[in-house]
């Protein structure tokens, strides 16, 4: 559809949405069309980095407005063909929209063309966005909160009561869902809206077994109807965290690190199977690449909104578009689903297809530490991101640290000065009787988690916390709260 | 405001940084306008701050202050492929005796795809850039229109690239200067977007242009200046066949001159690719709408037609480094109405018109030339 912005008084259009007419200062409303037709065709055979896959073919559409938009497809028209978007048939299908400036418009469209999507006005709605860790919008490390603001009100216009919603997450182990939502801005998009904001740690959960694996999740998330909002990210230690992942934070805290420790792959189609009908709108309009998926990410503009019943169908149809390989978890949670079978509208794949940079699974923040991540759960992660973030710009020894618990001897060969964090690291060094130069573990005072990190990585040997640093620690400390 | 000298590298391959071209053309400038550095009161300069050319270089302004020594206000400005038209329509609005204008650009220094990637960059982000709509591909899709609206035919674009590369071929400042390119190979070449092919597209090439304007008279008067700006996305206008930002810069011109289309003896446009100089021809005002295709079947934009365009060889063959192209414009016409264009001399040429276009028609600017 082809949205124009025009001047109720006057009748000037714009293709960006305006509040009110620059000449006039009359009301604005969006001019949509009904149908459009193919006014003009080009087959482009040259390759560029943002749209590799070649011959692609881009469309002039026109509606009867007169208004006219380019649409890249793969597939061949003809000028006066009409141009139709088809609504999917299958329960599994993938929606992928392009936000052209709307995300409320975006959202409605993909709502569109999803099978047999219907919402009832006493429904009692539960979104799950992803807010992981405090940080501002712009970093991607969060739901964008426009993308928020946009669902809440296309929840409104079918009719759902604001007192039937209620916005829940948890951050990852050891950061504070609301210091992160406030500075997201998940906070204020509640509140403008009338809706609860819920921290999911504070629960109560309910025990829920699945398969011989028993789960704490969420007593709202089972008697709600689910929608999942995650927003698209590449992440060093699972490749991608999107629908699927986002789900992992339905459950309590012993869950989470359970799930970890066991396997996603192994436990996370068993959540999916534990939990009542989900369906995701997921966020891309910014997502992440590189090194995400915290702040060490960056965003990566993509402009996309994908939607779908099946959380691991959409994952696997993001990997694809962002040329990345589906993570063995996604496949175990979508049974190993072919990507060519996974019925997609909206958007083609190989139309969509745009390289975007990938994370290093051995990288940390600061270019000296590398990470050796054995299945950490996200508490161990979080620790070891927050904490060599805060070593950007100190000189320093190469350091090897040491997340997770599943490994033996061999993964730690030829590796010097390993550093364990977080306590499943320790126990299971202390097992294997394999000294480390250091151990933090994770119920360390954070000034003192840092104090250490910051020897380790500036000085030779084996440096340890001394009273002087204890005291310097309960200062800082104290003068943080004097200044709060 | 008058032109005292101008200067221009050669179009091509080369791997010179910006400062050495700015450098050479600049010095070619000051040459043939007798004129010391210390007598430039002010300089206005353009380029686009590619990445991919591994400059990665912004404060371009200071940059040419260093290499001229001089304190004097620089101003940069930036217009896509209309940076340099658009500089010299700038410097022609300031208050100061001599004026130094220089436009450069280093393109041809990646992988081709990179560099169209870059030049992506100029089309509009979210409707245009997502939908892979390179540059070919938004004339392209233009091109088709006028088609379908005039009846134009590929064979008459074929005809554009076959006498711009004519015209280069006696250039010896164009990437083909010397270059024999024969009808057949245009029409045999590859389609980029269709209903172009490789030969309508114009030449990304690495060059630098400048020229010298000033209060005191000259040989050659800037009679007429302006610049419109209009959307950046071409399916925005009612009608993609005419771009509306040269229509009103040619009519701006044309009064400031005190001409008519029919006065003008030669003409360099920006054929970024070929049907743009066939649109040209109409929003210029040199037919009417719908018979720029009658030009070229015609021979009347030949060099020794009744009205040459582009007797350098064009953006096409002569090259198109972005914010140099505009100035290297003014730098033909100047060597035309002097009568030192060589081989490609044109008869009678007194009063002369550049027009230099950013983007798909979005910044467009036209300059009448004349002949003291």
């Amino acid at each position: 559809m082809i949205i124009r912005w025009i001047c109720e008084k006057c009748s000037k259009k714009w293709i960006y949405p305006i509040e009110k007419c620059i000449y006039c200062k009359g009301p604005i409303t969006k001019q949509k069309g009904t149908q459009m037709k193919v006014a003009g065709i080009t087959k482009v055979t040259i390759p560029s980095p943002t749209h590799p896959i070649i011959p692609y073919n881009i469309l002039l559409l026109q509606d009867e407005l007169g208004n006219r938009l380019p649409k890249k497809t793969m597939k061949d028209y003809k000028i006066g063909d009409v141009y139709t978007e088809k609504k999917s048939e299958s329960d599994d299908a993938v929606v992928i929209i392009k936000v052209k400036y709307d995300i409320f418009e975006a959202i409605k469209d993909a709502l569109g063309l999803l099978k047999d999507i219907k919402f009832n006005s006493e429904e009692k709605i539960l979104i799950k966005p992803s807010v992981v860790a405090a940080a501002y919008p712009y970093q991607a490390v969060n739901v964008n909160p426009d993308m928020l603001d946009a669902l809440i009100a296309v929840l409104f216009e079918y009719g759902i009561k604001k007192e039937n919603v209620i916005v829940a997450e948890q951050a990852l182990i050891g950061s504070s869902v609301v210091d992160a939502a406030s500075k997201a801005g998940i906070t204020e998009v509640c509140k403008k809206r009338g809706v609860t904001f819920a921290d999911i740690s504070k629960g109560p959960f309910e025990k829920v077994e699945c398969d011989g694996y028993e789960f704490s999740i969420y007593k709202e998330a089972l008697h709600r109807k689910i929608i999942n909002v995650p927003i698209m990210k590449t992440n060093f230690q699972l490749g991608i965290s999107g629908a699927l992942e986002n789900l992992t934070r339905l459950v309590d805290e012993k869950t989470q690190r359970g799930m970890y420790y066991m396997g996603l792959d192994n436990i996370l189609p068993k959540l999916v199977k534990a939990l009542p009908d989900v369906f995701t709108i997921a966020d891309a309009t910014n997502g992440m690449q590189g090194q995400g998926p915290l702040a060490s990410g960056e965003p990566a503009f993509l402009n996309l909104i994908l939607a779908g019943r099946n959380a691991a169908a959409l994952d696997s149809i993001f990997c694809e578009i962002s040329m990345i390989k589906i993570p063995s978890y996604v496949k175990a949670a979508g049974n190993g689903t072919d990507t060519k079978k996974i019925e997609v509208v909206g958007n083609e794949v190989d139309a969509l297809k745009n390289p975007i940079k990938t994370a290093n699974p051995e990288e940390t923040p600061h270019s000296d530490i590398k990470v050796i991540d054995c299945k950490s759960c996200p508490a161990c992660l979080n620790l070891m991101h927050n904490l060599t973030s805060k070593m950007i710009g100190l000189r320093g020894n190469k350091l090897y640290v040491l997340i997770g618990s599943q490994f033996d001897e061999r993964v730690l060969e030829g590796k010097e000065r390993i550093v364990a964090i977080g306590d499943c690291a320790i126990k299971k060094m202390e097992e294997i009787k394999i000294g480390t130069i250091a151990k933090i573990p994770e119920n360390l005072d954070t000034v003192e988690q840092i104090v250490l990190m910051k020897k380790l990585l500036t000085t030779e040997g084996i440096p340890k916390i001394t009273s002087v640093d204890k005291v310097k620690s309960k200062m800082t400390k104290l003068l943080s709260r004097v200044t709060r | 405001m008058y032109v005292k000298g101008v200067g221009m590298t050669k179009f091509g391959a080369q791997t010179d940084t910006s400062q050495k071209l700015v450098y050479e053309a600049t010095m070619e400038a000051l040459g043939d306008s007798n004129t010391k550095i210390d007598e430039i009161d002010a300089i206005v300069s353009s380029i686009v701050d590619s990445e991919s050319n591994g400059e990665r270089q912004r404060g371009f302004s200071s940059i040419i202050s260093s290499i001229f020594k001089r304190k004097v206000p620089i101003v940069t400005c930036s217009a896509v492929c209309g940076g340099g038209g658009a500089a010299l329509w700038t410097a022609n609005k300031l208050d100061y005796n001599n004026i130094l204008v220089v436009g450069v650009e280093r393109l041809l220094t990646n992988n081709s795809a990179v560099t169209t990637n870059e030049i992506l960059m100029a089309a509009e982000r979210i409707y245009e850039q997502t939908e892979g709509m390179i540059f070919p591909a938004q004339n392209a899709l233009v091109a088709q229109q006028y088609m379908l609206k005039y009846g134009a035919t590929a064979d008459d674009f074929a005809l554009v690239a076959y006498k711009n590369h004519q015209n280069a071929f006696l250039n010896p400042k164009a990437r083909f200067y010397r270059k024999e390119v024969t009808l057949k190979q245009i029409k045999k070449s590859p389609m980029v977007a269709s209903p172009l092919r490789l030969f309508d597209c114009s030449l990304s090439v690495n060059g630098a242009a400048a020229a010298i304007i000033t209060k005191d008279e000259t040989d050659i008067k800037i009679m007429g200046s302006s610049l419109f700006v209009d959307r950046l996305s071409t399916f925005e206008s009612e009608d993609m066949t005419s771009w509306q930002a040269s229509v009103l810069a040619a009519g701006e011109s044309y009064k400031q001159a005190g001409v008519s289309p029919n006065n003008i003896d030669v003409v360099e446009v920006h054929d970024a690719f070929t049907p743009v100089e066939i649109i040209s021809y109409e929003d210029l005002g040199f037919c009417k709408r719908g018979e720029g295709k009658n030009l070229i079947r015609k021979g009347i934009t030949n060099l020794n037609g009744k009205l040459p365009v582009n007797p350098s060889g064009g953006l096409k063959a002569k090259g198109h480094p972005i914010s140099a192209t505009g100035i290297a414009q003014i730098y033909e016409l100047v060597k035309q109405m002097r009568r030192e264009a060589g081989d490609r001399q044109v008869s009678n040429a007194n009063i002369a018109l550049a027009q230099n276009i950013g983007g798909a028609g979005s910044t467009v600017s036209v300059h009448i030339l004349g002949k003291v």
